[in-house]
């Protein structure tokens, strides 16, 4: 049975607290739509899936794209367009947005492992930025500054004009995207992004192609940051420059910092909180969303780097620490532990 | 031929404020290791530091030229004394998101206090008006500005390289370790030289608010442009963002020149390109493998 | 700035207040017969409460809004069709996914008869397609985009105030026909800067002038060097240089038009956009003689001052034309539910098409009903010379109404718009 597989792949969580876990998250996808407006519920998810792919990146091999945004956005451009061309369900057009931004992403991510740490950082956002100007000029495809609008909710016949219905159509979309990134992270494969993670020339000298993981891994990540970006766009029936701007890349940085990254679930719920606080602060009518960020990037960063799920997760691990003292848990992406790596030129 | 060389004048002019901020960027990145995204919140604050002067005490632009940059020198070294200091022996992406966190802050802080629409903030008389050049005639504002950054890059180099201060700041950038294991105390000059980084984008904040339109977002996508600047010379080098700014200065100028609507564009596939042939930048040093 | 009350809280407290009054009174016309649904009339502001565009709209257009219901409910006391009138209000931060999700939860889930504001064309447009979809009202008055009453309009749309047409229409033919004939046109390089360039190329040409080169600068951008200089080395060389700017990226150019010295060179500057908050940064004195065109001013007549000075002692400050056009056009809402007795959104866009009217901020007005452009007179403006920047006594006291252009110039004909309501 699957969630037995699920249960025995991950290490250092009791079995019960893990099936518990993953039958909670199930029960919260499943009920979020009841719980709030669906639209937001289902933004909630594909931020999700969005951190969750960018966490793969940067919590699990430790490189910190500061473009995303260009995954995710090409991505909504791309789905909206064949969703707009081709009369196929939506699914295919998600499905085809990802693999264009997979493309897309190959070249660039040949050119960004070239150079790692901050640099990598810098050369993201530099390329992202590129991404933008180019969705900016090619008004004829992306309609500019006018967004791309009308995307259809096409599925097999059925009516998903209520935001409701759609978001149970989706969810299958993004939980088979937030599965295989669970699945690659507790791969032999995952374990390979975490020995680059720790220690770029001991896994070289191991005789990993650390470039070529690293390439790998950045496809992955944009392919499925391109699900993600690709059903946002099919739920809110467009797609604009916002989503290829630099501070969509950095908002979703700070669900994963907030949340806390390398830990596949915090990205997730740092999305739910970002998504509800940006709503919150819509309709209260604050006028300060770059204060409030800037502050929860400040404070996270200064007071606890593990983040909210890092941080509960080494709460309860320390109580447990007796029974699991083989502690050397490479899932863990505890921050605090971390050297700063060689200053690479 | 004059259109030409006036296309030049420009580039040359718009790369002075990418090598002022590259250069702050620089030192600051060699000697704490750290890439500050609060970079161009700083440029924006020189700018507004300027208006505030001027506006609130009737400081004239002269004095803010001094005055600023010392200012937001001493506010950065607090800044990194307090915060950026607890982090520097950490993941360095940590600075760098702390440092993204400050400018959304500040530029939110500046946005709140001083509304969206800029500041109005006139020349100095005696740089108002029109130099004749020979060729052609420029504003004397702008061949002043180019002329202060010129000469603040060859100072800046010349105390590194010929002061024993500067030995160490270079030594500390170029070869981090070995410095440390000669057993010079680098750490003294760390504060210092983050506040000089920061009064460097100050300083040009401060040029910038007789030509730019002052406002709390100025600098904000300046700051992604400075980024692809210090790739393109090598992050670590002094000359090479110096001379990388004034190269995509003249890139982006005549890119507005002929072909406007790509002008953007060509500051990042020149980076592409120089990832691609010469990964460490036009002139920063190879140092062990490529990645 | 408008008081902010949670939405839970300001709902209860006027259902409350509307069931005291509804006791009192009676009932209006149409209470017994149910057709304000929920018993209320709700509106909601989607407009940039944060961002660029929060000083020329912003919560100042909020309270606009707010300041209309006042006025139609002291206006027809127990006559009302409810006094039960609810405003909302939501930053979108020009953002169009921000405005998308926002337009979408206020009709489908606060239950929001009609939409105002909306400032950003992309931000505009979004909100048009989510009024089409859950076939509500929505009158957009921020966004200067032809597209709203053109290849994208539909039934439940009105695009108020102005658009790129009426200031291509304005400046272009006035300046052309004043003897200035070959033009140098720089324009940012979107939607809105692109519009603009193709109105004022049409325009110029009708008028019989000529473009001599249109170059799309980068947005935004804070360095024009390029264009000042290249501008005197065209054949032939032009006489005027058209800024398409707007908000800051128009303050540099200003600033670098002076600084470059163009205007001694011969080469007159024409604004395409320009709101009474970027007169004020920029400074008039940069500025002065500039001729631009706007479809209203506060100081253009005394019912409009009137008008203002209500403004001002509510909210301090003078109003620019995105204030009084949310004014003007949540009256004609709210009038155009007195009339019919029901918020349904079907009847009052019925009610409205064709209708004519004209009123402090709107003269000569029509909703025409072939695209939902509410058209009405425009005037082209000069700015006052001053010799001071103190000289200026008032907020936004520097324009003079130089020509009136009547609706039927500054609105292309319905026949071109290209809009098909389908």
């Amino acid at each position: 049975m699957i969630l037995t597989r699920l249960v025995k792949a991950t290490s250092g969580w009791s079995p019960v607290l893990r099936i518990g876990m993953l039958v909670v998250g199930l029960a919260l996808a499943l009920g979020l739509p009841w719980m709030m407006y669906p639209p937001i519920a289902l933004d909630i998810v594909a931020w999700g899936l969005f951190a969750v792919a960018l966490d793969l990146l940067l919590g699990y091999t430790g490189m910190l794209s500061f473009g995303h945004a260009a995954f995710w956005g090409s991505s909504a451009y791309a789905t909206g367009i064949i969703a707009k061309q081709v009369g196929l369900p939506f699914y295919f057009a998600v499905l085809g947005g990802a693999l264009v931004v997979a493309a897309l992403a190959l070249p660039i991510a040949m050119l960004c492992v070239r150079r790692s740490g901050i640099y990598f950082a810098m050369v993201t956002l530099a390329f992202a930025q590129m991404i933008y100007f180019i969705a900016n000029q090619w008004r004829a495809v992306t309609g500019g500054e006018n967004g791309l609008q009308g995307v259809p909710r096409r599925f097999f016949g059925v009516d998903l004009t209520d935001s409701f219905y759609f978001y149970y159509a989706a969810l299958p979309l993004l939980l088979l995207g937030l599965l295989g990134a669970w699945r690659v992270v507790h791969s032999p494969f995952g374990r390979v992004m975490v020995a680059i993670r720790e220690n770029q020339a001991r896994a070289r000298a191991l005789g990993y192609p650390v470039d070529r993981y690293k390439v790998q891994v950045f496809v992955l990540s944009a392919f499925l940051a391109g699900v993600a970006g690709g059903v946002y766009a099919v739920s809110h029936g467009f797609a604009s420059l916002q989503e290829v701007y630099w501070t969509t890349s950095g908002k979703v940085v700070v669900m994963n910092i907030l949340g806390g990254m390398g830990t596949l679930w915090g990205p997730v719920l740092g999305a739910a909180i970002i998504v509800q606080l940006e709503d919150y602060l819509a309709t209260a009518g604050i006028d300060a969303t770059n204060l409030v960020t800037g502050v929860i990037f400040v404070v996270t960063v200064l007071l606890f780097r593990r983040g909210i799920w890092g941080t509960v997760r080494y709460l309860v691990r320390s109580r447990t620490a007796t029974r699991h003292d083989s502690a050397a848990d490479e899932e863990d992406a505890e921050a605090e532990s971390r050297p700063a790596p060689a200053r690479q030129g | 031929m004059s259109g030409l060389l006036q296309q030049l004048f420009n580039g040359l002019v718009s790369g002075s404020f990418y090598a002022l901020l590259a250069l702050g960027l620089s030192v600051i990145f060699g000697m704490l290791g750290v890439v500050n995204f609060a970079h161009g919140a700083f440029y924006m604050l020189g700018a507004f530091g300027a208006f505030v002067l001027l506006d609130s005490a009737g400081l004239n632009w002269w004095l803010a030229l001094l005055v600023v940059p010392i200012l937001l020198g001493v506010i950065g070294m607090v800044l990194e004394r307090a915060f950026v200091h607890r982090l520097m022996h950490l993941f360095p992406l940590y600075n760098f998101l702390l440092t993204f966190g400050i400018a959304l802050i500040l530029q939110d802080l500046i946005r709140l206090k001083y509304g969206v629409t800029s500041q109005p903030y006139p020349r100095p008389t005696i740089l108002d008006g029109m130099v004749d050049l020979g060729v052609f005639t420029y504003p004397k504002y702008q061949v002043f500005v180019l002329v202060l950054s010129i000469v603040l890059s060859v100072l800046v180099w010349l105390v590194l390289t010929r002061t024993r201060v500067g030995m160490i700041v270079r030594a500390s950038t170029e070869r981090a370790e070995l410095t440390q294991s000669l057993g010079i105390d680098v750490r003294r000059w760390v504060t210092p030289v983050f506040g000089f980084g920061i009064a460097l984008a100050g300083l040009a904040g401060v040029l910038a608010a007789p030509m730019r339109a002052v406002n709390s977002e100025m600098g904000a996508d300046l700051i992604i442009v400075i980024f692809a600047v210090v790739v393109i010379g090598g992050l670590g080098s002094v000359v090479g963002s110096v001379a990388a700014g004034y190269i995509v200065g003249m890139l982006t100028e005549f890119g507005n020149f002929y072909i406007p609507a790509l002008s953007q564009i060509l500051v990042f596939v020149l980076m592409a390109l120089v990832l691609l042939l010469r990964p460490a930048g036009l002139f920063g040093r190879e140092e062990g493998s490529p990645a | 700035m408008a008081t902010k009350l949670k939405k839970a809280g300001a709902l209860t407290a006027t259902l409350a207040m509307g069931a005291v009054i509804a006791g009192c009174a009676g009932g209006g016309p149409e209470s017994e017969g149910g057709k304000i649904t929920d018993d209320a009339i709700k509106l909601g502001v989607i407009t940039d409460l944060s961002s660029v565009y929060s000083e020329l709209a912003g919560p100042n257009a909020v309270e606009a809004v707010k300041m209309a219901v006042e006025d139609f409910k002291a206006e027809h006391g127990d006559d009302a069709v409810t006094q039960n009138i609810e405003v909302t209000e939501a930053d979108h931060q020009n953002k169009p996914e921000i405005a998308n999700t926002t337009a979408r939860e206020m009709y489908d889930r606060d239950g929001v008869d009609a939409i105002f504001d909306v400032p950003t064309s992309s931000a505009a447009l979004a909100v048009a397609n989510i009024a089409k979809q859950n076939q509500k009202m929505y009158f957009n008055i921020g966004a200067a985009t032809t597209e709203l009453t053109g290849a994208q309009c539909n039934p439940y749309t009105y695009h108020y105030a102005y658009n790129t047409h009426m200031l291509a229409h304005g400046t272009g033919k006035t300046v052309t026909e004043q003897g200035s004939k070959s033009w140098y046109i720089i324009y940012p390089d979107y939607a809105f800067g692109q519009d603009m360039n193709k109105s004022f190329t049409e325009a110029i040409k009708e008028s019989g002038g000529n473009v001599v080169k249109a170059d799309a600068t980068p947005f935004p951008n804070d360095n024009f060097a390029t264009f000042m200089t290249k501008a005197p080395t065209l054949t032939p060389k032009p006489d005027v240089l058209g800024t398409m700017q707007a908000g800051d990226d128009l303050v540099n150019v200003v600033n670098q038009y002076n600084e470059f010295g163009l205007q001694d060179k011969g080469i007159n500057l024409a604004v395409g956009l320009m709101f009474d908050t970027d007169i004020a940064s920029i400074g008039v004195k940069k500025l002065e003689g500039t001729l631009y065109t706007t479809p209203w001013f506060w100081n253009l007549d005394d019912r409009s001052r009137e008008w203002a000075d209500r403004f001002k002692q509510r909210t301090g400050t003078r109003p620019t034309f995105d204030h009084a056009a949310n004014y003007s056009a949540t009256m004609q809402y709210l009038e155009a539910v007195q009339r019919t007795g029901t918020d349904d959104a079907d009847a009052i866009r019925k009610e409205l098409d064709g209708h004519s009217f004209d009123d402090f901020f709107a003269r000569n007005a029509q909703f025409r009903a072939a695209d939902h452009a509410v058209t009405h007179d425009a005037y082209l403006a000069k700015l006052a010379k001053v010799k001071k920047e103190s000289e200026v006594k008032e907020d936004f006291d520097f324009t003079k109404a130089v020509k009136k252009i009547p609706a039927e110039e500054a609105y292309m004909d319905a026949a071109d718009s290209g809009c098909d309501m389908g």
